[in-house]
């Protein structure tokens, strides 16, 4: 793949230096102040260039755990860091690509993703040069002109994540953003997302609550855990990126961790009164993606 | 037996005169008539600008700060269900049977039109735009600039389009009550009921439908339309 880069959208200041180093410690919140809090003493530290996903039943907190790395929210307690400078507020350092995308609609795809750049103060000329990168790397030089809503659901999560990745951010935050989409278009998002981070060696912490989607992409994987929520695992994955996704190995990997995940729910749950149990099965939490990764998704 | 009398004295004979294609078309065509429709649409822009301004300003007070939407929300709202003639007392008593007593009356009845359904349609916008512009570094006056205003562009389009036609009719009214020195169509209205001259009456009632029309379907809906499709709140057909 040697593509004639310009380099700009690699973490330029990263000849094996500290930039993405994203530190929580003991971060707590609870949004009603009473009752179980939605986070619980989590910490967490994401090394430069790691891909770190979480993985999680709904409602365990993994889209709060995102919004305070990314500013916008506040810990009760704890403090979250980047490159040990404390978090004040969301800053195009820590770039969130949503679950719903939040392009703008009344802007083009390329117009989307020049708006970091232009707020910014970037130069004209700058800008184009950059744009016409970012849209390159998700493959979306042809769609540039287009507008958000005559772009297909993946199209609009590459414009989503190009948007994020030419700020040139220390930190890309994921929070799902590949849960509404098809199964193929998923997995090509998947390949797409793995060569990127190959090539920008960015620090990503991606949120999800599918086992397969977290072996196919992550380093290391966070299990989570609901009422309240709290990290109750940590699972590394020593499979060098890109991944084949069909190979047996993952397959039999997601297996494994699954069967992991739930002994460890199991174990957690004994301790827990019956309605606060979690029931991945019953929920079809985590288990829907393992069990037809087999067939590709 | 109702007392209204004619220009000349005579009661008016609630009949059913009839004006005939002529006629009318005589009256359209005529030299006051034209020069009312002028006086009329240059109130129209004078008083419809001044409206707009303050009813966007308004609007976007009170969508932003939730403590007067909740003082003026619900006044707003009241002043705006008033029938835009309930405002020519005031009007002469405040400024006079003139240029600015008329500018008041359409000022406003149709001010309040526009802040509301403002707000209302801002209120719309899904917060994830500000998040998103936050994220990538607008904030303060950028987030206004940059995310705020252009989100807000559906929601600002109706209500110029709804304001425009709440101003143009509070215009007429007050012109037919308000004789001021120029005159404006809803004073040759009354003109036209004073000399009992059917084909005037009509002749200047269609024009005042006709430019309601025109400006709401080459300015407003097609604003409306294009601003609709791009943001993809329309299928185009
Ligand atoms: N703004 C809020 N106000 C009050 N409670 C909230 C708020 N946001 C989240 N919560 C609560 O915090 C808990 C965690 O929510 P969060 O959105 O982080 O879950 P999640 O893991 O992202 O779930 P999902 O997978 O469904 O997106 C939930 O119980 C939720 O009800
Ligand atoms: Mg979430």
């Amino acid at each position: 793949m040697a593509r004639p880069t310009s380099g700009i959208l690699r973490n330029e200041t990263s000849a094996v230096s500290a930039r993405g180093r994203l530190t929580l410690s003991n971060v707590s919140k609870n949004f009603d102040g009473t009752g179980v809090p939605a986070i619980q003493d989590i910490t967490l530290e994401c090394q430069p260039g790691e891909f770190v996903v979480v993985v999680g039943p709904s409602g365990c907190g993994k889209s709060t755990l995102l919004n305070i790395a990314a500013g916008m929210l506040k810990p009760e307690k704890g403090t979250a860091a980047i490159d040990g400078r404390l978090i004040q507020g969301p800053g195009p350092d820590r770039a969130m690509v949503f679950q719903d995308h939040g392009l703008f609609p009344w802007l083009s795809a390329a117009q989307n993703v020049e708006f970091g750049l232009k707020m910014a103060g970037f130069s004209r000329a700058d800008r184009q040069q950059r744009v016409a990168e970012a849209l390159r790397m998700v493959h979306l030089s042809r769609s540039a002109g287009k507008l958000v809503h005559e772009l297909s659901g993946g199209m609009r999560q590459r414009v989503a994540i190009a948007r994020s990745l030419v700020v040139d951010p220390a930190v890309l935050l994921m929070d799902e953003p590949f849960a509404a989409l098809d199964a193929q278009t998923r997995t090509l998002l998947h390949q797409q997302l793995q060569e990127l981070w190959v090539e920008t060696k960015k620090t990503i912490l991606f949120v999800t609550h599918s086992v397969g989607e977290a072996v196919r992409l992550a380093d290391r994987i966070i299990v989570m855990h609901a009422h309240p929520g709290k990290i109750r695992a940590e699972i590394d994955i020593p499979l060098s990126h890109p991944r084949d996704i069909d190979s047996r190995d993952i397959n039999d990997l997601v297996h494994r961790i699954r069967r992991e995940i739930e002994d460890e729910v199991n174990r957690v749950n004994a301790n827990l009164a019956p309605e606060d149990q979690w029931k991945p099965k019953a929920a079809g939490d985590l288990v829907d993606c393992s069990a037809n990764l087999g067939s590709g998704i | 037996m109702l007392n209204i009398r004619t220009a000349f004295g005579e009661p008016v004979k609630p009949g059913w005169p009839w004006p005939t294609k002529g006629n009318v078309v005589g009256a359209v065509a005529s030299g006051p008539l034209i020069e009312a429709l002028v006086v009329s649409c240059s109130r129209l822009l004078i008083g419809f600008a001044i409206s707009v301004l303050v009813g966007v300003l308004l609007g976007v007070v009170i969508w932003t700060i939730k403590s007067v939407d909740q003082l003026l929300g619900p006044l707003f709202l009241g002043l705006q269900t008033l029938p835009s003639v309930c405002w020519v007392p005031l009007g002469i008593l405040w400024f006079g049977i003139n240029e600015r007593g008329i500018l008041f009356v359409l000022v406003m009845g149709s001010v309040f039109a526009i802040a509301i359904s403002l707000r209302d349609g801002m209120r719309t916008i899904p917060p994830i735009y500000r998040r998103a512009g936050l994220m990538l570094g607008a904030s303060g006056w950028k987030q206004y600039a940059y995310v705020l205003l252009p989100a807000s562009l559906p929601a600002l389009a109706t209500s110029l389009r709804q304001g425009f036609s709440f101003a143009w009719r509070s215009l007429m009214g007050a012109e037919l009550i308000l004789a001021a020195q120029r005159h404006g169509l809803g004073f040759l209205l009354e003109i036209g009921r004073s000399f009992a001259d059917v084909a005037q009456v009509v002749a200047v009632m269609m024009m005042m439908v006709i430019i309601g029309m025109l400006a709401d379907r080459f300015i407003f809906a097609p604003a409306e339309r294009r601003v609709h499709q791009r943001f993809g709140l329309v299928v185009a057909e």
